[in-house]
């Protein structure tokens, strides 16, 4: 007999839900986390959408360790100087069923790993796991892990691995690696009193705000982001890797100069560097997906990109939950009837393409490389911003200009092409469509 | 007769978030030596003073190896008088008690000193190495002035040990599964055994000195520091390398440094 | 009168001070191997500017100075890296390695 009807690697929000989900259709489940606890590491931009929990953990508001929840979306443009920001509130979010979330990681990945525990999934930390097993057949029977006696043998697999996901790579469900699918995030978890962070952002008690920036990033293509915790603030930068490592400004140096922004400065000033941290992102969505099943296993979360970073959408434990919780269910199912070859579990590709999970993904899949485009990002946030700022601009005794003679002079200084900015409007429409 | 090793779960951050919480080295190591020191048939057991959360380290102790986890029940902030009782309370017919030399936390190293009072049996503390072979063991001591101590244990006693002394094993991933559902034994130690509630942190307590003597301002500030004073020496001389290298092995055995 | 305008800027913290701030559980084996000869005929160095932590270090000689203990596991080292093999990557002992707090 094996060891496990279901070995899950790696205890994120795939992983638990996975195990939730397996352990609930009454599997026997070994949830497998490298780090000393789940989360411990984990780190992501800072909002998550839990609504996809609502099946797993009814009223998993009043226990999930959140920190704010977001009732202020912003969206941010950035010139070297000027700031225009679209911003919409709503305090309905802050309360029940509730919207975003703020919360830490190591806390929220953490409480998500006590669930599945309860759910009956056997959790181990501290463990590797370095590769997989396979039957005479080939099929994915187990993992192989850095503990001495450390093979694990199982009817399946459901890699959860994370966006290095060395066991999707072993198992031949990615053809490729190629950096420019990949951004890198880089975060300041900056302390300030809560009261002040209260009122520089213009929020009461567990009241939160999501500023997601464009431009600012020093000419390397990507974006940024402001979150409020309690009492401290994320700010960051996500990063094209290839861009990076061409335009020869260090992670560190783009942070400083977003800080430095006119727009970001007064948020954060006077506050002290809590924690400083860096994460891959798998950012090009639909587009760099690999294989989703194989015999004996299935992918789930960063491990298969699952991952939206679409401009004003930029989501990713969510997708990695839903995509878990799938996982688990269908891995429960295949193991009952005793076929987990690839045919049997394309179930799990069948419901990511029945739900949002593939939907939003596909429907978005021009968006990411839209968004991290050149003219997008170097063109644009100059072009927007000198537009408004000659908008707003009272230059008497001279007359108002006319907005359309604004806009071309601007879009002629910055230049841009007339029918570039036509082709990527209809673009960005029909993607955001 | 039964190996023991005292752990002691140390909360690094101040909101005591047992995420972070653990053992350290020192401990390790004396787990390690528990581990290896056990004869066939004997049992090894994992002792820890502390609150629940603590229990993660003694579930890593039985994954290691050890025979039996008792928890004793103790308010955090309890003496080290107070642990070592509470410890002796529940060891019995212990061989050999391995200790961390010193905790993370308050790092006085007296725990293991009130432990062996307690039991009544010998004790060799603040070892940097150990050998351990059947009937008894060598262990070298740390002492004041890089001076060491050459110890042979052959009767029961309480060892603590150095962080660096030894590597703890890696747990195997069978002892790791099985170690989930293993019993940890809890045992209500004594209520009232905080001697002082005193919820600051932990500062050695200041010593007094006398006034530096002295005319002049050099001189006081040189009676202070014990620069250019008897107690300082220095010696300056020039010889082919095995000649300095014995004269340095002479000089410092007749100022004391070496035994 | 002298009008003192109303500093908005900060002292940077070094960078020894930024990664301070982060939790690493260091293992004594490197999980991360560098080869040095291939680092010595790359002359883009993708990996010195890249690397959040700042781990790839260049040398006088021409090579590349790797250390494995502050890293945050990300990755980014050997996706930007375009020499096959110069990096040879993987996740360190389970238990080791960076622990985030509050990220």
């Amino acid at each position: 007999m094996s060891d496990a009807d279901v070995i899950v690697v790696g205890a994120g929000p795939a992983g638990s839900c996975a195990a939730i989900a397996a352990a609930r259709a009454g599997r026997r489940v070994i949830l497998i986390e490298r780090g000393p606890f789940p989360g411990s590491k984990n780190m992501y931009g800072g909002v998550v959408y839990p609504r996809i929990l609502d099946e797993l953990v009814p009223r998993w508001w009043e226990t999930a360790p959140i920190q704010r929840w977001v009732v202020r979306r912003s969206t941010m443009v950035l010139s070297e100087t000027g700031a225009l920001t679209v911003d919409y509130r709503s305090n309905a979010w802050g309360e029940p069923p509730y919207n975003g979330a703020t919360a830490y990681r190591p806390d929220f990945d953490e409480w998500l790993s006590r669930q599945a525990v309860a759910a009956g999934a056997q959790l181990v930390t501290s463990t590797t796991v370095t590769g997989l097993l396979r039957d005479a057949s080939g099929r994915i029977n187990g993992v192989r892990t850095d503990r001495p006696d450390g093979d694990l043998s199982a009817s399946m697999v459901i890699a959860c691995d994370g966006v290095n996901s060395f066991l999707a790579k072993e198992a031949g469900l990615y053809t490729a690696t190629d950096p420019a699918n990949f951004t890198l995030g880089v975060k300041e978890t900056l302390a300030l009193p809560k009261h002040v962070i209260d009122e520089r952002f213009g929020v009461r008690d567990d009241q939160g705000v999501d500023i997601e920036i464009l431009g600012g990033t020093s000419g390397v293509n990507g974006g940024g982001f402001v979150y409020t915790n309690l009492d401290t603030i994320a700010l960051g930068a996500v990063l094209k890797l290839p861009k990076l490592a061409a335009q020869k400004k260090r992670p560190e140096e783009i942070i400083a100069t977003l800080k430095a922004h006119p727009a970001i400065a007064p948020l954060i000033e006077g506050a002290e560097v809590k924690e400083y941290s860096a994460h891959v992102i798998p950012e090009a969505g639909y587009s760099m997906m690999p294989t989703m099943v194989t015999d004996g296993m299935v992918v789930a979360g960063d491990a298969a990109a699952l991952c939206l970073a679409a401009g004003i959408w930029l989501e990713g434990v969510n997708f990695a939950m839903a995509s878990g919780m799938y996982a688990g269910e269908v891995a429960a199912a295949a193991v009952a009837r005793n076929d987990v070859s690839a045919k049997s579990l394309t179930a799990y590709t069948d419901k990511l393409n029945a739900t949002f999970v593939l939907r939003d993904h596909k429907k978005l899949r021009k968006v990411p490389g839209l968004v991290l485009s050149d003219r997008v990002q170097q063109k644009y946030p100059a072009f927007v911003t000198s537009v408004v700022e000659r908008v707003f601009r009272v230059d008497n005794p001279q007359p108002k200009p006319g907005l359309r003679r604004i806009v071309r002079e601007e879009r002629k200084r910055a230049g841009i092409k007339l029918s570039q900015l036509i082709r990527d409007g209809w673009t960005g429409l029909r993607g955001f469509g | 007769m039964t190996v023991v090793a005292c752990l002691k779960w140390v909360t690094p951050r101040a909101d005591d978030d047992d995420r972070f919480a653990g053992i350290s080295a020192a401990d390790q190591s004396a787990l390690e030596f528990a581990l290896q020191s056990a004869q066939p048939g004997e049992d090894v057991v994992a002792v820890c003073a502390g609150p629940v959360g603590a229990e993660r380290a003694l579930r890593d102790a039985v994954a290691c190896g050890v025979t039996r986890a008792v928890r004793i029940d103790l308010d955090p902030r309890a003496s080290s008088s107070a642990v070592a009782s509470a410890i002796a309370s529940v060891v019995t017919e212990a061989r050999l008690v391995w200790c961390g030399d010193y905790s993370l936390d308050r790092g006085t190293g007296s725990m293991p000193g009130f432990l062996a009072a307690r039991l009544g049996i010998g004790q060799a503390l603040g070892l940097i190495d150990v050998t351990i072979a059947h009937d008894a063991m060598t262990v070298v001591r740390r002492l004041d002035g890089a001076r060491r101590e050459i110890v042979r244990v052959s009767g029961p006693a309480v060892l603590s040990v150095e962080g660096s002394t030894a590597r703890l094993r890696r747990a195997s991933l069978r002892g790791v599964l099985a170690a989930d559902t293993a019993t940890i034994d809890v045992v209500t130690g004594p209520s009232s055994v905080v001697d002082t509630v005193d919820e600051k942190p932990f500062r050695p307590r200041a010593r007094a000195l006398a006034a530096p003597a002295g005319a002049s301002a050099l001189d006081r500030v040189r009676s202070l520091t014990d620069a250019g004073s008897v107690t300082a020496r220095s010696e300056t001389v020039v010889l082919d390398p095995p000649a300095a290298a014995a004269r340095i092995v002479s000089t410092l055995r007749e100022w004391g440094y070496l035994g | 009168m002298t009008s003192i305008a109303r500093d908005t800027s900060w002292p940077e913290i070094s960078f020894e001070e930024r990664i301070g701030t982060a939790e690493f559980r260091i293992h004594e084996r490197a999980h991360i191997v560098v080869d040095g000869d291939t680092c010595r005929g790359c002359s883009t160095r993708e990996c010195v500017v890249a690397c959040p932590a700042n781990l790839f270090v260049p040398t006088s000689d021409g090579g590349i100075l790797f250390n494995y203990e502050n890293c945050f596991e990300c990755g980014t080292c050997y996706m930007v890296c375009n020499k096959e093999g110069a990096i040879s990557w993987s996740y360190p002992e389970g238990g080791f390695g960076i622990v985030f707090h509050r990220t």
